[in-house]
């Protein structure tokens, strides 16, 4: 539990308004602050994570401590977000989680054979996705160690 | 070419007559002269014992000489250029010999290469006639041709060509013989002196002419017995010295005669002999039989006439053999093609084949037809009973050649026949697939046929003065009537190839199916993944919307909760609880969908543990309910799959225990291996000897009427709110697993008494 004063940056890669609506929703009434960073697409979300555009300041284009990744996205879709970043030297160890409707046997292999380090289904209701972005939140940023990214 | 030399020092009897070397007699018919020489210089090495009385040298004479010591230069010359010839084409020729006495005698002469590669040359007497005479041949012949050019069929050329041979050779009788397929032979022309009995229709038996004389036949092609009284000369010294073996008088003209067969000659009363061999396709197919009641001389001009006719014969046996019959023929070829023309277009070969009866009979004439496939057997006309046809079936099966077996005498080879004689004495099998029993069987009825025989065909058993029994041909050719019963009429070679076309056409039907199959089962695979990917959409994109109603219904009861009445929140929350149902139903539709689509992973299960690890995670969540739970017996260990097959118990026993109101609910799990007492339906597993597990509760039961539709996706039969609830799925992802795995469910229930499903985890043809 160190430096709770500083917000812990999360990249938030996920289309659809309404879960990202729920989603802030969950994160605001948690007893920590978060900065928050989303794109809606897979082509923003790499833009995002190799400055090139929109983001070269480092002020607007932080290095985020987690992403989470929807699979389904319009454009490049989450795969091959997933594949672009372990594909780099760069942030071959950020930790990714993904977070997303298909529980299919196939993209749970796929994910973690990439290099997901979660695969988490988004829950139905706000009380079920309180207590699983509580206690993702938990798990990465009260119990892990995170790795130090160049 | 025969070689048995092994029975040669035995007497000759009937029944080692077809073992009887006849082509090495070591001996020649008395009218003529034989010298077998050396082709190097000639040297005689054999003679025949009569050279004496031909040419005036004793035989010890000319064992000392050369062929070149005893003919003129002339002769030698013609001799040498028939030797680098074919000697077919340049035999016989003219040769002078010298006589001791230094005098010219004429002889006509033949030499040829024997089969075992000594040269032989035979003299015979000149007659009157000029042998060389082209314009006396071809006005003998040019007559006959004419004739043969003006007839259409093959009786009609038979009788011709017996009118025309014993125009020729003056010959009391001349008959022509033709060979059945089984070797027996039929007189089918004659033309006699009109104060013989006629032999014509009388059929001969194979032994009468044995196999190796059939060959002898074959290879040589006019054979003249003069005189069947014969003294045969021996061939001095008897062995070739060149091979010290007798010569091979295969092709020699004037080779002995086997002592069976003028023994045979001679209960005939003939006196002289002579016979033309027909060939078709270079097989005997007959042969032009002459005979004469007194002993009968022919000079070469008329024997080269008559072998000649032969040939002209031959290469018209075909031609007026296929016109034999020829509207029937041409019939029954339009009716092969249309039927095949028909079937091709088909999909089913049963259906196709089947459809036309009077088609399918008439294909081959048949009074009935049978086509098998599988267990189904369809009959058409009069056939056998469904039963006989099968044993029948089995029986003919390792007896199919090219898949294709027929009779005209089945009772003969298969007694059991005897029983429907007058429905299929005649039977064609044709099998279509090796892998399954598929087979078009047709059948004809017995017919009751009568053979004319010339004399008993049977063989005549003789007692010898030493008492010995000794088989000899039969005295009598008298007419003798045999009355052939169990014997249909035979089958055509043209109807036997039909068959054969009508094979193949089903052959190709089926291998047209099997590619239809394929590409089937191509356009399946690929409706499955586009099921597949539908599924997967179904499951992002209908949830997604779903959770958002979800969420906002809750964000409106949180922020607005203070604005709305208890009915709003009461609506609010119907809306977050429809949502929920949605989405299970949404969870259940995808499982279900994956089931049939995901491999089985089947290893061995005990089905004790399974069961048991399934009761303790139903007791845990179960607790509060007064549960009485059976397994009377002590369960297998099955081939399955792990994870589904516990979906199976779970889902069973979780209605068995959710659907009852008894105060003690009771549960019986079990397995059984037949019917017991107890079961309501006898179900054709229990016969299959595999293990049927069962679920029997003392629940509500099912009314009777609801029982088709239990397994249906989604059907429920009672309230929502009833229950505990539930998507309606359970049972429908039981039986797909079931069905997964090859097995069957099924269901009996007495309403407020209790419900027991059955089912099975693997089909009959697995363990």
């Amino acid at each position: 539990m160190k430096s709770e004063d500083k917000p812990i940056s999360i990249l938030v890669i996920e289309d659809s308004d309404e879960d990202y609506e729920a989603f802030m929703r969950v994160v605001k009434s948690l007893p920590r602050t978060f900065s928050i960073y989303r794109c809606e697409d897979g082509d923003t979300a790499l833009d995002f994570l190799f400055p090139e555009e929109n983001y070269r300041e480092p002020t607007i284009a932080p290095c985020p401590r987690l992403i989470l990744l929807d699979l389904n996205l319009p454009g490049t879709d989450g795969r091959e977000v997933l594949a672009t970043i372990r594909s780099k030297k760069e942030l071959n160890l950020m930790p990714v989680v993904v977070f997303t409707t298909s529980f299919n046997q196939k993209d749970v292999n796929f994910c973690y054979g990439q290099g997901a380090n979660g695969y988490i289904l988004k829950p139905m209701g706000i009380s079920a996705l309180t207590d699983t972005l509580h206690t993702l939140f938990r798990y990465w940023f009260d119990f892990s160690i995170l790795p130090e990214l160049s | 070419m025969i070689s048995l030399n092994y029975i040669f020092d035995e007497p000759i009897t009937l029944t080692n007559c077809d073992l009887e070397p006849i082509h090495i007699p070591n001996a020649i018919q008395p009218h003529g002269v034989l010298f077998v020489f050396n082709e190097e210089n000639w040297q005689i090495l054999q003679v025949s014992d009569n050279t004496e009385s031909f040419l005036g040298y004793a035989p010890d004479d000319l064992l000392t000489k050369s062929l070149n010591d005893i003919f003129e230069p002339e002769s030698q010359h013609a001799i040498a250029s028939c030797l680098a010839e074919d000697f077919d084409a340049v035999n016989p020729l003219t040769l002078n010999l010298l006589n001791p006495q230094n005098e010219t005698i004429l002889f006509y002469g033949i030499v040829h290469r024997a089969p075992d590669n000594l040269l032989i040359l035979e003299l015979e007497n000149p007659t009157a006639d000029r042998p060389d005479d082209f314009f006396q041949f071809y006005q003998l012949t040019r007559h006959t041709l004419t004739k043969i050019q003006g007839i259409s069929d093959l009786r009609g050329l038979c009788q011709l060509m017996a009118e025309e041979v014993r125009k020729i050779i003056d010959f009391d009788r001349v008959m022509v013989y033709r060979f059945a397929r089984d070797g027996s032979g039929e007189v089918i022309a004659e033309n006699k002196r009109s104060d013989l009995t006629s032999y014509l229709g009388l059929r001969f038996p194979d032994t009468d002419i044995p196999k190796q004389a059939k060959e002898l036949y074959r290879l040589n092609k006019l054979r003249l017995i003069p005189n069947i009284n014969y003294q045969s000369e021996a061939l001095i010294p008897t062995h070739c010295p060149l091979t010290n073996a007798s010569p091979d008088l295969s092709f020699s003209v004037l080779r002995s005669v086997s002592p069976i067969h003028i023994e045979y000659l001679q209960n005939m009363n003939i006196g002289a002999s002579m016979s033309i061999s027909l060939l078709k396709n270079n097989q005997l197919w007959g042969l032009i039989a002459c005979h004469h009641n007194t002993p009968k001389y022919l000079p070469y001009q008329s024997r080269t006439l008559c072998e000649f006719m032969g040939k002209i014969m031959s290469l018209e046996l075909s031609n007026k053999e296929d016109n034999e019959n020829l509207d029937d023929k041409i019939r029954l070829k339009t009716l092969q093609s249309d039927f095949v023309e028909s079937i091709y277009h088909a999909d089913d070969f049963v259906d196709a084949v089947g459809r036309d009866r009077e088609r399918l009979l008439s294909l081959v004439n048949a009074t009935g037809a049978a086509i098998i496939s599988n267990d189904l057997v369809m009959l058409f006309g009069k056939t056998p009973s469904e039963n006989e046809i099968n044993q029948l079936i089995d029986w003919v099966v390792p007896l199919l050649q090219n898949n294709l077996y027929y009779t005209d005498s089945l009772p003969k080879v298969y007694p059991p026949a005897v029983e429907f004689k007058d429905l299929a004495c005649g039977l064609i099998v044709v099998s279509i697939t090796k892998m399954q029993r598929n087979f078009i069987v047709w059948f004809r009825p017995e017919v009751i046929q009568t053979v004319n025989w010339g004399g008993n065909p049977s063989k005549k058993e003789t007692m010898d003065e030493e008492g010995n029994i000794r088989m000899s041909p039969r005295k009598s050719f008298e007419k003798w009537q045999e009355i052939v019963k169990l014997k249909s009429l035979p089958w055509q070679p043209n109807e036997i190839e039909g068959i054969v076309e009508l094979r193949s056409s089903i052959v190709g039907i089926i291998l047209k199916k099997a590619d239809e199959l394929a590409s089937i089962n191509e356009q399946l695979q690929r409706s499955n993944n586009e099921l597949d990917a539908f599924a997967y959409i179904a499951s992002h994109d209908l949830k997604e919307p779903l959770r958002g109603i979800h969420n906002y219904a809750s964000f409106l009861l949180a922020d607005y909760h203070d604005k709305l009445d208890i009915d709003g929140v009461n609506k609010l929350n119907t809306l977050m609880e429809l949502t929920t149902r949605m989405e299970n139903l949404i969870n259940a539709l995808l499982h279900f969908s994956r089931l049939s689509r995901t491999d089985l992973n089947r290893n061995n299960l005990d089905i004790n543990k399974l069961v048991n690890n399934v009761l303790d995670v139903i007791k845990i969540n179960q607790s509060d309910f007064q549960i009485d739970i059976k397994i009377p017996e002590k369960m297998p260990i099955i081939k399955g799959d792990r994870v589904l097959s516990e979906e199976i118990f779970v889902n069973l026993i979780s209605n068995a225990i959710k659907y009852n109101d008894q105060p003690e609910k009771r549960i019986e799990i079990g397995l059984l291996m037949e019917k017991p007492d107890w079961a309501l339906i006898e179900d054709p597993c229990f016969q299959q000897n595999i293990p049927v597990f069962y679920v029997k509760d003392n629940g509500i039961g099912i009314r009777e009427k609801h029982l088709d539709t239990i397994f249906r996706i989604f059907k429920r039969l009672h309230a929502q709110n009833k229950y505990g609830g539930g998507t309606g799925a359970g049972l429908t992802i039981v039986k797909k697993i079931v069905e997964r795995h090859g097995g069957q469910i099924w269901v009996e229930s007495k309403y407020q008494e209790g419900t027991t499903f059955y089912f099975t985890l693997s089909g009959p043809n697995e363990k």
